[in-house]
């Protein structure tokens, strides 16, 4: 029994909390948390909280806006209600996926030109005819030597190998080297010229029709609002004093925050299954599917004693006709293995199911997937359930009885120990590096 | 260069579309919807830098926090350095922030409302609660008419006792007066008691009509004969849903706001008069 502790927990995943509790032998502390007929939400925490070091649970995934919101009301209502230390508990910490920005490879955001003005439209505002994005030319330089266009085609080329879609550059975020950033601009976006068919994405959006209907000023590429450090600020604003977090997408987000920030990692738990359900797992290969995500595997590749191998994806201009996997390559031999993917999150499950295929596609015998956050967004569950995977393990760091139901290829392992553990050892002014090996 | 460039969130595009109009702009072209993981994704399709932002959102009933996230995404790299609000419900928020709050009122758009369609000889104010006396009177003293108060007896805590009228309404149009009505329980309840004590007719002015849940039905079967609101809200389909609700359109005062404020100029011309 750990004492002058308080455990709260969010809307997000009550599973989770009272798990934790049961392994601290701790009640779950009484607190009314709904929301007023007009939305806004409403928090009462009904036991005293002062002088009492705080703990709450609040992990990112279904209404993530709301679940914030109601994180950070908690937060200000127990460090108004005199608590001693109050500890915000993500076990997947929202936002912290960074949009990518739609720029191209080359990295300046290139457009067509506005329409041409006529000669006799001109005023004396008109603006001289200097080559560059965006401005208005004089017809001598309307013609094949167009600098802008030049310059774009340039850049697509060598950012994907594809011609100009009517003149225009495309915002697809070819620059992006992990696959887990969203691109805006989906795959899945009806008429959209921009549109093309290499980039994929793993953030499908809930109203792709809107996307299409938005185009920016002429001259002016899309600029996609960062959260950033926005949560950060919000959580520190409310008033915690410190964080907890699993498998954090971006390890520096912890540079984010000028609290103390803890990270726990879920490597331990995907180990321990890798050892314990693999049959002749020395004998596997742990796959990255993504570069982002190579550190991560090789970690337990070295650890495990076990071969890696790696997706590429290349953008390199190819001839291969199979247009689906000619943006990906594997680095590394998986012929008659067993295959282990190894990725910190799944979210519309497009990466992961795009390597399980490639990797089929290898002749590897038996593909795994072995992620941490499984959020299972849009049509995750049935996109994996139609996959090349035989196995996908994740945690409960977001609720997944429901995932279960639907996916009978779905294993959940149990990340309340961690929690339970980092729980009272930050309690007690104990080392939580102990967490952090894993041998 | 350093013009004024409106965003507008999703929560009330209508507003958004006003003020724009008024101040002879385009809204600035962004785009916010939600992923499928349900995080909110802003793109903002037009150069803001060194601009002069402001950022149009109401709270839409329903998707409160969504609207909010949005808005704090929205001004999350720039920063937040002037809040313009419109009758806020405690007046003490202001000093919550750590930058200039203009807290707008709808009274003069209210007070012009009354003359031009209600005045009459026989109209009084009433406040349908001790919190909203200090507002209801001063629209009663402008106007230069009578004012009541409703007072909520409480036998005991967490009951509703009956409500008492203080004033006297017998035989006139009763105005009540409040900054908020969201379920319309009370006001509801303020209109019975008022009619109870021999008011004529009853009407309610209300400058937040977020009218949600059941609102709409009470409304109905209420016995005010009309309701008027403000458009601070989006009221969607809710005109036609009850015919006893009117509007007054507040964004020639939002968009005045706006306009003093890229400028420098003081508004708190707009505390006393309504632009037209």
């Amino acid at each position: 029994m750990v004492r002058n502790i308080v455990i709260l927990g969010g809307n997000s995943h009550p599973t989770l909390t009272e798990n934790i509790c049961n392994i601290l032998g701790l009640p779950v502390s009484n607190r009314t948390l709904s929301k007023f007929s007009v939305g806004e939400t409403r928090c009462e925490i009904k036991d005293s909280v002062r002088g009492k070091d705080v703990f709450i649970i609040q992990s990112g995934g279904g209404s993530v806006n709301d679940h914030l919101m109601e994180l950070c009301i908690m937060i200000s209502a127990c460090k108004i209600g005199s608590a001693k230390r109050v500890t915000a508990v993500l076990p997947l910490f929202p936002y912290s996926r960074q949009p990518d920005l739609p720029y191209n490879k080359a990295g300046a955001p290139l457009s067509k030109p506005p329409s041409e003005v006529p000669k006799d439209k001109y005023t004396f505002e008109s603006v001289p005819a200097t080559p560059a994005p965006g401005i208005d030319k004089t017809p001598s330089f309307n013609t094949d030597t167009d600098l802008s266009r030049v310059m774009s085609r340039t850049s697509l080329t060598n950012g994907n190998g594809q011609g100009l879609v009517n003149g225009v550059s495309r915002p697809n975020g070819e620059g992006s080297t992990s696959s887990d950033q969203p691109l805006i601009s989906a795959p899945a976006r009806p008429g959209l010229t921009t549109m093309h068919t290499q980039s994929f994405t793993t953030h499908d959006l809930q109203n792709p029709a809107l996307v299409s209907t938005f185009q920016a000023k002429p001259g002016y590429k899309r600029w996609v609002a960062q959260a950033g450090t926005l949560v950060a600020d919000l959580l520190t604003c409310a008033g915690a004093d410190h964080v907890v977090a699993l498998d954090l997408h971006d390890p520096q987000y912890q540079g984010f925050f000028d609290i103390p920030m803890d990270n726990l990692y879920g490597r331990p738990l995907l180990q321990r299954y890798i050892q314990q359900n693999i049959p002749d797992f020395k004998d596997a290969v742990i796959v990255s599917p993504d570069a982002g995500g190579a550190k991560r595997a090789t970690a337990i590749a070295d650890s495990l004693g076990m071969e890696f191998a790696l997706i590429h994806k290349e953008r390199r201009p190819t001839r291969i006709t199979d247009r689906q996997n000619a943006t990906m390559m594997l680095v590394g031999n998986v012929a008659n293995r067993v295959c282990i993917l190894i990725d910190d999150l799944v979210d519309t499950a497009n990466t992961i199911t795009r390597a399980a295929k490639l990797l089929r596609k290898e002749r590897a015998t038996v593909v795994y997937a072995l992620i941490t956050h499984g959020v299972f967004s849009g049509d995750a569950i049935q996109r994996i359930n139609l996959s090349a995977i035989d196995r996908i393990v994740v945690t409960n760091s977001v609720p997944q009885d429901e995932h279960r139901r639907l996916c009978s290829k779905l294993d959940v392992l149990d990340v309340s120990p961690i929690f339970a553990e980092a729980i009272r050892r930050i309690h007690h002014g104990e080392s939580i590096s102990v967490l952090f090996q894993y041998d | 260069m350093n013009e004024i460039k409106l965003l507008s969130g999703n929560s009330h595009p209508v507003l958004a579309k006003l003020v724009a109009n008024r101040l002879g702009i385009d809204i600035a072209k962004t785009m916010s919807l939600n992923y499928s993981n349900q995080e909110t994704s802003v793109s903002i399709g037009e150069s803001v830098r060194d601009e002069d932002v402001f950022i149009l959102q109401s709270t839409s009933p329903g998707d409160i926090n969504d609207g909010l996230m949005e808005l704090l995404i929205m001004i999350h790299t720039a920063g937040c350095n002037h809040v313009i609000t419109m009758d806020l419900h405690a007046s003490q928020i202001q000093g919550f922030f750590n930058v200039p709050v203009d807290n707008l009122y709808a009274e003069p758009s209210v007070l012009r409302y009354i003359r031009e369609n209600l005045n009459g000889e026989d109209i009084v104010i009433v406040s349908p609660d001790a919190g909203g006396a200090k507002r209801a009177t001063s629209i009663a003293d402008r106007l230069d008419r009578g004012f009541a108060l409703i007072h909520k007896e409480r036998p005991r805590p967490n009951v509703v006792g009956r409500m008492v009228l203080v004033g006297d309404v017998v035989g006139k149009v009763a105005i009540l007066v409040d900054d908020m009505a969201d379920t319309c329980g009370t006001l509801a309840k303020a209109a019975a008691t008022v009619r109870e004590n021999g008011a004529r007719e009853v009407i309610a002015i209300v400058t937040h009509g977020i009218l949600s849940g059941d609102a709409i039905n009470i409304l109905n079967n209420s016995c005010l004969s009309q309701i008027v609101v403000t458009n601070t809200v989006p009221l969607g389909n809710k005109g036609e849903l009850c015919k006893k609700l009117r509007v007054i359109d507040v964004s020639p005062t939002l968009a005045e706001a706006i306009r003093r404020t890229h400028n420098g100029e003081s508004v708190s011309f707009l505390f006393n008069h309504a632009p037209t």
